[in-house]
């Protein structure tokens, strides 16, 4: 094998690898997903906290404050839900237990959302 | 050609082929999203596009369509505030009995909609509901069953009939003292299509409204394949009945389970059927797919107080499709849905595939 050949090999050897890192990046850094599963509780626009949704853990509550008044969130078994909140119609604590990535609670007059992150079997959810 | 040559000819192809698969993986679409509570709801705008930097003023303008017709339809300020002034259906409400009442051309055109599709459901929608809304009080705190005379009494104020609409001066009149309009069926859907209109105009050709639920979507998904859209388990929270394939269409959900409450052991939820005065009870959700938000908002609540044998012909005469869970847990769709839905097994209903 001559030098050049050398040479040859090393050159198509680095942009693969080059090629390979791009496609990489392209196909799978914007698509990785923290793991565990995540929850976030944002209150009024601002993201208060992050839970990891670990399937194992035992129950978590987590009082917030929301625009009406305190509010209570469950953290268990890797599902989260509206314990207790101070709004009038209870229809964010008569939701229940979420878990899958994607599904949210909303409380509107508390302006409260909490949601799983993680890559969704759908867009969006008519309801 | 020397060995060099042929070294650096390889180099410099290799080089090309990286500079291009960079170039493209920078020109991927980008996506802008943003959430804001309106309209008694949560709406989240997602656009894509090539161009970051315009994505910002297009949902800003979207929001700025919803922000205008919620201000036109809404039922509830007090007499004589400036937001009463700004709401064509509070002031229509006001001058009922009174007098007519110019109107914005998108009230007109929500109202001229409204009659037709009263006609089309031999009454099964009707925006003059309000009096009989307010006697359970599904907006307030504290929403009850009223007397069964308190609604015999006030039913013969719901009479769409008694809504007078001048399309030539671009005015409304309720006849009757006492009357009031609720636009809450079909606003939320038309002021989406609105705000989608405004995300068209500005140039977008890729997005999702979900105004709590009300879908609209524009174009196909950032994987350019149609969006996926779910249709929540009337019973199960975080659980899916079905999911369809949709591309440049609505889909809007009606459904007895997200604003109801419990008395004496029964549920009572907020769809009242206009010719009883009483919560429909023919079914547990109603799904309908069309074009128009605004028709799909429309028509999910009308075909909600309708039986299964009324609601799927009518679907099938007005060329929209619909997905339903009756009250007894049977699953039906319109027969042009057949290639776009995939019903989820292991739900507690029952399909039976035509």
């Amino acid at each position: 094998m001559t030098r050049a050949d050398k040479v040859l090999i090393a050159a198509v050897l680095l942009c693969a690898l080059l090629g390979l890192l791009t496609i990489y990046r392209h196909f799978f850094i914007s698509s990785d997903q923290p793991f565990p599963k995540q929850a976030t509780i944002t209150v009024d626009g601002k993201v208060l906290r992050t839970i990891d949704l670990d399937p194992v853990a035992g129950n978590e509550m987590i009082q917030i404050t929301g625009r009406l008044g305190p509010a209570t969130v469950e953290v268990a078994g890797g599902r989260i839900r509206m314990r207790e909140a101070n709004c009038p119609e209870q229809i964010c604590v008569k939701q229940g237990w979420i878990q899958a990535p994607g599904s949210t609670i909303v409380c509107l007059p508390g302006e409260i959302i909490i949601h799983i992150e993680g890559p969704a079997p759908v867009d969006a959810v008519t309801r | 050609m020397t060995r060099r040559g042929q070294i650096l000819l390889i180099i410099g192809l290799g080089l090309l082929v990286v500079g291009v698969t960079v170039f493209l993986s920078e020109r991927r679409i980008k996506e802008y999203r943003s959430e804001q509570f309106l309209m008694d709801t949560l709406v989240s705008i997602k656009v894509y596009g090539d161009d970051a930097a315009t994505l910002p003023a297009a949902v800003a303008a979207a929001y700025g369509e919803m922000h205008r017709i919620a201000a036109l339809v809404d039922r509830f300020p007090a007499a004589g505030t400036e937001d009463c002034r700004r709401s064509d259906v509070c002031r229509i409400n006001e001058m009922a009995g009174i007098g007519p009442v110019r109107v914005d051309a998108d009230t007109l055109a929500m109202l001229l909609l409204a009659k037709k599709y009263h006609d089309l459901s031999d009454g099964a929608f009707d925006v003059t509901i309000g009096p009989v809304m307010d006697l359970w009080d599904f907006a307030g705190d504290h929403p009850k069953v009223p007397a069964s005379q308190s609604i015999v009494d006030t039913l013969p104020l719901v009479d769409i009939e008694s809504l007078v609409v001048n399309a030539v001066e671009s005015s409304v009149y309720l006849r009757k003292v006492g009357m009031k309009l609720d636009l809450g069926a079909l606003a939320k859907g038309y002021a989406t299509e609105k705000a989608l209109q405004a995300l068209v105009r500005q140039g977008i050709k890729k997005a999702l409204i979900d105004a709590g639920g009300n879908i609209r979507v524009l174009g196909s998904n950032a994987r350019n394949a149609p969006w996926r859209i779910g249709i929540k388990d009337p019973r199960k929270a975080d659980a899916l009945v079905a999911i369809v394939a949709l591309e440049d269409a609505a889909a809007v959900t009606s459904g007895d389970y997200y604003r109801y409450f419990e008395a004496g052991g029964k549920r009572y939820h907020h769809i009242l059927d206009p010719r009883s005065g009483y919560p429909a009870s023919e079914n547990m959700s109603m799904t309908v797919l069309c074009p128009d938000a605004g028709l799909a908002d429309l028509l999910s609540t009308a075909f909600f107080v309708m039986k299964v044998e009324e609601a799927l012909p009518l679907a099938e005469r007005l060329g929209v499709n619909l997905v339903m869970v009756n009250a007894e847990g049977r699953i039906f769709h319109t027969s042009g849905l057949a290639a776009h839905l995939e019903v989820l097994p292991g739900g507690a209903y029952r399909y039976d595939p035509r």
